[in-house]
């Protein structure tokens, strides 16, 4: 009930109880007095009914100004004494009581405050050394993450019943995509079904196959299949069991290895081969048959025999052209075993020079170079190589200074090593080529041809090269050059998280089964998607339109910041300047943006299967359905709103804004007034009135739905 | 009797060797490029055999010799298929389709013959046995 209207029952049920004792007093004299008295007393009332009714009135007065004085200086600073207390020793240790009223009260909110003091300084001790405890294992823990979240192949771990566990960054680049897009619309996110991502009878056929295997005490327990990924990809995926120590198993890791890229080449060597192979078929049954026709018939005329060797030359110039289109083809898609690693060339170049003025003692001079062209290779042993060559040239041509560019010719990158003076013979190159790597301490078991076989690389020399310096002498080692988009993502170094990341969370497997009813799920339990949305206006019947949304995703009690909706929405209308000064969007900003059309399926699958929080929902909701009919897309995910559950947990306090809750329970406002920062603090706040609501025995979010509706807020219609 | 012999494929380089090798050996040739024209060619010429590539332009090699098998009248025609696929599941597919026998390119002179003569006596003792 509103503090107001507890205090009209107040004053309304005193009063009453007042004027019953009065009355009451009245009857009773009323019966002991003589007929003649009574009339006396009527008469006397009668004649002074002014004074009698102005004495009521100033009595009721001051029984009024009694009650108020009493339920503001006692009763109203008790309720929130009470309620202040709760935040402090539930949501807030560090929140203090600053109350006005009675001496009495004041002096008890002084006690509990000093109290409070010990309580947070003892929870604070407390927590440190807990913190110390759990912190070496936090450590191995993050430490496990960071691997995870850096290996080249996707990592996907579920429960029975496919929800994710754990995954990293590749499992949602191969899956999704980096532009969050996969070919199914599904995200990847914790406590998400895999179902979304990957076809479910892949699935339960691998665990059937698994399970078989367990039972057959089989020494291998894994089994692999081929999916489909973001843009089109193919994922070679291992699905592996995890068993508790009963053998039973209690869920799965997916393994996957893109594998597009080799399946296009061995298909493509197939169709090489095969079409080679039919080509060559075909010239050798016409040189065959033309050959053996001459040989059969020795006495054919000129005209027949000029045709047949015709038939032969011609035929033996094909078979020459598909075995080099053969070669060309096998070389393009040889298959290296050395891993190699995308670099920029400049790089390769710049290492090589700087480790040649060291080793070689002869200056590098820099001229042209290309700074946008990568190739692909294994850089140590090319730079060794690349050094040993250098290192040789030297001596063979005696170079006290060489000129370097780096230029692109054709599809290929070209190092140029330029020197002017003696050139280096074709035949001294061969010999060098043939000769191991080798310069200081540092050697391989390779010979310059071998690394340069292994790295696709080419060598050649010319004592004639035409540049804008005049003619020089020339040694060119060139690679073939790669697009930029050939280059896979850049491997960033991983770096140990100071809280657990939010990828990963291991108490997932404790959980019930995935679709409980969602009226009975505990508070603590339930996956909540947080959303905001900002709009061009507050009065979305007159048209006001969602200019961005935002959202992020609390699973198993933590806010995970990674899994995050964040999308500007053109709104196909003109922006008040008003509106712009709250969020900051512009009309250029919202230019090329998706429309609402485009947005809201993709949020609907984003908050597929979750609970719905928002502060002052009732707005968000009313934005959301007057799209309905236009999207398609309905939301009929349960709502909780933090506006009204703060109200259901603080009725003595009167503002209930997201600044006033946040500054009450200990939440730091960053990033308000954009929907994702919104959406974030919205969390925050909500993971804080979880703990004050099961204290007032709301636990389920059914219970919190109920409570909520009972507010003065829940009153309010957009 | 002189035998007719079609030979259906679109590389003269390998048609002129065989035209004249099938013609020094007394067979009565025609030839055809492509499985459209080699269907005009058999319902005139009405060949006794036909060596026949598979990969033809327009209807390839496997759907003439479908044809060729589903019309009654040219019942008795023997089919040769003349193959640079090699592949055995590529012949097993011919020999399906009803062909009497399959040459892999490349292929001797005397060897194809020698199937040509075989098939053709065959039918000759088949009819006259008949």
């Amino acid at each position: 009930m509103k503090t107001g209207n507890k205090f009209w029952w107040f004053a309304a049920i005193a009063v009453f109880v007042t004027f019953a004792i009065l009355s009451g007093l009245g009857l009773f004299l009323w019966h002991q007095l003589a007929p003649d008295d009574r009339l006396v007393i009527v008469k006397l009332l009668q004649s002074h009914f002014g004074y009698v009714f102005g004495a009521l009135v100033l009595l009721l007065a001051a029984i009024g100004f009694a009650i108020d004085g009493i339920f503001h200086v006692y009763i109203l600073p008790l309720s929130k004494l009470v309620e202040e207390t709760t935040v402090i020793y539930t949501a807030n240790p560090s929140h203090r009581i600053a109350l006005e009223g009675s001496r009495d009260i004041v002096n008890m909110a002084d006690l509990i405050n000093r109290e409070a003091d010990r309580f947070e300084q003892l929870q604070r001790n407390i927590r440190e050394q807990s913190q110390l405890a759990r912190a070496e294992i936090e450590l191995e823990k993050n430490i496990l993450a960071a691997i995870l979240a850096e290996l080249p192949d996707a990592v996907v771990i579920c429960d029975m019943d496919g929800r994710v566990i754990l995954y990293n960054r590749r499992a949602g680049e191969m899956l999704v995509g980096r532009r969050q897009k996969s070919k199914s619309g599904g995200f990847i996110g914790l406590g998400r079904s895999i179902f979304n991502l990957v076809d479910k009878n892949l699935i339960v056929h691998a665990l059937d196959e698994i399970d078989a295997q367990i039972k057959a005490d089989a020494p291998t327990t894994a089994s692999s299949f081929v999916t489909g990924g973001a843009g089109d990809t193919l994922l070679r995926t291992e699905a592996v069991p995890v068993l508790n120590q009963h053998k039973h198993l209690t869920g799965f890791v997916l393994l996957m290895r893109d594998i597009t890229q080799a399946v296009a080449n061995t298909t493509a060597q197939h169709v090489n081969i095969r079409s080679g192979m039919q080509q060559i078929r075909g010239s050798l049954a016409s040189i065959r048959s033309a050959i053996e026709a001459i040989l059969e018939f020795p006495e054919m005329n000129a005209e027949q025999l000029g045709r047949f060797r015709s038939i032969i030359h011609k035929e033996a110039i094909d078979l020459s052209r598909v075995l080099d289109g053969q070669h060309n083809a096998y070389a393009d898609r040889l298959p290296t075993h050395w891993p190699l690693t995308p670099m920029l060339a400049k790089d390769l170049l710049q290492a090589v020079i700087h480790k040649a003025q060291q080793q070689c003692r002869v200056p590098f001079e820099l001229e042209t170079i290309d700074e946008t062209c990568w190739i692909k290779v294994d850089s140590y042993s090319t730079i060794l190589a690349m050094l040993f060559a250098i290192d040789q040239i030297i001596t063979i041509a005696a170079i006290d200074r060489f000129f370097c560019s780096l230029d692109t010719g054709g599809e290929f990158v070209q190092f140029n090593f330029m020197w002017i003076g003696k050139p280096v013979k074709i035949e001294q190159l061969r010999k060098l080529d043939d000769q191991l790597v080798a310069i200081g301490e540092e050697a391989l078991p390779l010979t310059v041809k071998e690394v340069r076989a292994y790295n696709q690389a080419q060598i050649w020399t010319s004592s004639t090269l035409a540049t804008a310096a005049g003619t020089r002498c020339c040694l060119r080692i060139f690679f073939p050059g790669r697009q930029a988009e050939d280059v896979t993502s850049p491997r960033t170094a991983p770096i140990l998280p100071h809280s657990r990341p939010e990828f990963y969370d291991f108490d997932l497997f404790n959980q019930p089964g995935q679709k409980p009813e969602v009226d009975g799920l505990r508070l603590t339990e339930a996956h909540y998607t947080v959303f905001d949305t900002e709009t061009t206006g507050l009065d979305p019947k007159a048209g006001d339109e969602i200019i961005s949304v935002g959202a992020v995703r609390i699973v198993n009690g933590r806010l995970l910041r990674d899994e995050r909706f964040d999308q500007i929405v053109d709104p196909r209308r003109q922006i008040p300047a008003a509106s712009t000064k709250v969020h900051g969007l512009n009309a250029d900003m919202v230019a090329g943006q998706p429309a609402i059309g485009q947005v809201l399926p993709r949020f609907h699958k984003f908050c597929s299967d979750t609970v719905l929080v928002a502060h002052n929902a009732a707005f968000d909701m009313r934005m959301l359905q007057l799209k309905e009919q236009k999207t398609g897309v309905r939301f009929v995910n349960p709502v909780l709103d933090t506006m009204l559950l703060s109200e259901v947990v603080h009725p003595a306090h009167k503002n209930h804004s997201i600044e006033a809750i946040a500054h009450r329970l200990g939440v730091s406002v960053i990033g308000r007034h954009t929907a994702l920062g919104d959406a974030i603090v919205t969390g925050e706040i909500f993971l804080k009135l979880i703990p004050l609501l099961i204290k007032q025995g709301i636990c389920c979010i059914g219970d919190a739905r109920a409570a909520s509706q009972k507010t003065y807020n829940a009153r309010l219609k957009y | 009797m002189t035998h007719k012999i079609l030979i259906v494929d679109d590389e003269p380089n390998i048609v002129v060797p065989l035209q004249f090798l099938m013609e020094q050996n007394g067979f009565q040739v025609t030839v055809a490029a492509s499985g459209e024209e080699s269907l005009e060619a058999i319902s005139k010429f009405q060949p006794d055999l036909i060596l026949l590539d598979i990969m033809l332009p327009g209807i390839d090699g496997y759907e003439v010799c479908e044809i060729v098998r589903l019309n009654p009248e040219w019942r008795d025609t023997k089919i040769i298929f003349l193959t640079a696929m090699g592949r055995d599941v590529d012949i097993a597919k011919g020999m399906v389709l009803g062909a009497d026998d399959y040459i892999t390119k490349p292929f001797s002179n005397k060897e194809i013959i020698a199937k040509i003569k075989n098939l053709l006596n065959n039918n000759n003792n088949d009819e006259n046995g008949q």
